[in-house]
């Protein structure tokens, strides 16, 4: 059994750049990403896939200790890429907490990581998954990716910071950080 | 005639040695196939094998130059003292803490490549732990598959010349395991087909069975086993900086808490929402007499997943075990692939993870199940196939298995006209071994 993949992969109408897909997601944050209704009847640690506001954020939350194990990982569309951004992030913003950190300090950090504007996208030449990745066409969608991008970085940080993970620091997903 | 002995049964592992009377329940001695001699330690015998090879040099001058009589009296007497100066099992472990003692380990791989060792193993287990007289006792040994036929002969050597032993058989411990499946009631036929994992601390087989006899040539084996089970709880255990990440508590961790889960995503959330009843604590005593609480979490799912999936914990290694046991029955001869499918019996105490059978017998199930489908579609859905019948077997009698097996197959009434007798060894000689009758297989109880 390999890793486990996106279940947005056979999402149909895609919008997509280069080959990141920009799925809606459930979120306050401002950026070009569709938004998903906020859930009501659900918690965020309960959330199934097949409800209606589950979005790859989620997703990415709930695989990522299980992916964080493997070495290897094929890629089989556009959500996947999602879904290894999102799975790398998570990880870099975990590495950004001290041990002996006080939870405040923790949340501090994880935010300066998620606000912090300067960061790389698919096709940057700091960006560390280029094989993997391909460059958007031109320097507007560049930007609206970028600013997808954000959305996601506020997004899971929030997220994250109701989680506990600090053992998963060291795992470096596919060998590789942000 | 005088009531029967009991037939001894010695299962000697890599790791463990099993001794015990045939009749009983458990093996009255379980303790490491170790050795401790005088002089240092492993890799100085060479493991050549032949007698003298790992004695300890005693004359420094031979005989004729000390002088002719006097001193050879001496001398001779002095080494038979020195052989005699050993210890094994939980013995050796300890004397070799000490100075003076250097610990051997005499089988490798299941083989046996210290013979001198080895008989001295024996002797010990005969006179020291189970205290019998071996010329009133049959003996049931055990065998790896694949064990050359010169092995079984320089045991029987051993066993007869220097025991004197009333009779021997010498079974393939992969066999013995299916005989133990039998004490399962799921079980119906007593027959030796089947497929048995077997996983200890070093290394895990799958050995395919047809009738008794081992399939040689599509036995697989994993370098994933119990050894590597508690390596892994270990690197998490430091992953997270716990007090204390010692192979000792790595081990009682896996032993105590580990269990497989259905799918490692779904545990995960599990343990999100019933975090109070999956976390666990775990107290060490550490030598200094203080005292540490070790959280126990994820590993206690984590662990045995790397049977299911290899690639979270090695690098070199990517194929699941459930894949292995496919790729080992369909290597077999068509005709008994059916009951290889149907009687996969675990052995060994690597397979003793709650639903560890379950699990394997699901996902072996998958992948047969997507074959048959695959070759209907092929067959332009003309031909629909009555499906196949997997059914993994775990049974009370898993952790040590071959053991048992012997145990029970050497209480049989017809146990001893399938054994060589002393009479029938020195008559033939050593190739005598060669061959032995099935035990337990057609025609028998």
């Amino acid at each position: 059994m390999p890793a486990y993949h996106s279940v947005f992969l056979d999402e149909p109408n895609q919008q997509v750049i280069g080959n990141f897909a920009l799925l809606p997601l459930r979120t306050r944050t401002r950026g070009p990403a569709q938004q998903l209704p906020q859930m009501t009847d659900t918690t965020e640690l309960d959330i199934e896939p097949s409800h209606t506001s589950y979005d790859p954020l989620d997703e990415i939350l709930s695989l990522f200790r299980a992916n964080t194990f493997f070495r290897n990982f094929e890629v089989k569309g556009p959500a996947d890429r999602v879904l290894i951004y999102g799975i790398l992030f998570v990880s870099e913003a975990l590495s950004k907490i001290r041990p002996g950190n006080s939870r405040r300090d923790a949340e501090k950090s994880v935010m300066n990581v998620a606000l912090d504007t300067n960061f790389a996208i698919p096709g940057d030449a700091g960006f560390p998954l280029n094989q993997a990745f391909e460059a958007p066409k031109d320097r507007n969608e560049a930007e609206i990716l970028r600013q997808y991008i954000m959305q996601m970085r506020q997004e899971l940080a929030m997220r994250l910071l109701n989680r506990w993970w600090l053992s998963f620091q060291k795992r470096k997903f596919m060998g590789k950080q942000l | 005639m005088a009531p029967q002995t009991p037939a001894v049964v010695m299962d000697n592992g890599t790791g463990y040695t099993k001794l015990g009377f045939a009749g009983n329940d458990s093996p009255s001695f379980v303790f490491p196939t170790a050795i401790a001699t005088k002089g240092p330690s492993a890799g100085a015998a060479g493991g050549t094998g032949g007698s003298g090879s790992g004695r300890p040099a005693v004359a420094n001058k031979p005989s004729f130059l000390t002088g002719g009589a006097g001193p050879t009296g001496h001398l001779s007497g002095k080494r038979g003292t020195e052989d005699l100066d050993f210890f094994i099992g939980d013995e050796a472990l300890n004397a070799s803490a000490g100075p003076g003692y250097g610990l051997h380990y005499p089988i490798r791989h299941g083989q046996v490549e210290n013979w001198d060792q080895m008989e001295r193993f024996w002797s010990n287990s005969i006179f020291k732990y189970l205290r019998v007289e071996p010329e009133d006792h049959y003996f049931l040994l055990t065998e790896p598959p694949l064990n050359p036929p010169e092995n079984r002969e320089n045991t029987a050597e051993i066993m007869f010349e220097s025991f004197n032993c009333a009779g021997l058989y010498i079974a393939v411990q992969a066999v013995l395991a299916l005989a133990a499946s039998w004490t399962s009631s799921k079980v119906q036929d007593r027959s030796l087909t089947g497929t048995v994992i077997d996983s200890g601390e070093g290394v895990t087989h799958v050995i395919p069975v047809a009738e008794g006899y081992v399939i040689g040539s599509s036995i697989k084996s994993i370098p994933i086993a119990g050894r590597d089970i508690t390596y892994f709880v270990q690197s998490l255990l430091r992953d997270r900086g716990e007090p204390d990440s010692s192979l000792k508590t790595a081990e009682r961790i896996k032993e105590e808490s580990c269990y497989v889960c259905p799918d490692i995503v779904k545990e995960f959330a599990r343990f999100d929402k019933e975090s109070d009843d999956r976390f666990k604590q775990y107290q060490v005593q550490q030598p200094g007499g203080r005292s540490v609480t070790v959280d126990v979490g994820y590993e206690r799912f984590l662990a045995p997943e790397i049977f299911f999936n290899p690639e979270i914990y090695s690098s070199d290694f990517l194929t699941p075990l459930p894949n292995i046991v496919d790729t080992v029955i369909q290597t077999s001869p068509i005709d008994v692939r059916r009951g290889l499918y149907k009687n996969i019996v675990l052995s060994g105490g690597s397979t003793l993870y709650k639903d560890f059978g379950r699990r394997l017998q699901r996902d072996i199930r998958h992948l047969v199940d997507a074959r048959i489908k695959a070759s209907e579609a092929r067959a332009g859905n003309a031909a629909k196939s009555g499906g196949l019948d997997v059914q993994v077997i775990s049974h009370k009698r898993q952790r040590h298995g071959p053991w048992f097996g012997g145990s029970l197959l050497g209480q049989t009434p017809e146990f001893r006209s399938y054994c060589h007798t002393k009479a029938e060894y020195d008559e033939v000689g050593p190739s005598i071994v060669r061959r032995f009758a099935l035990l337990g297989g057609p025609g028998s109880t």
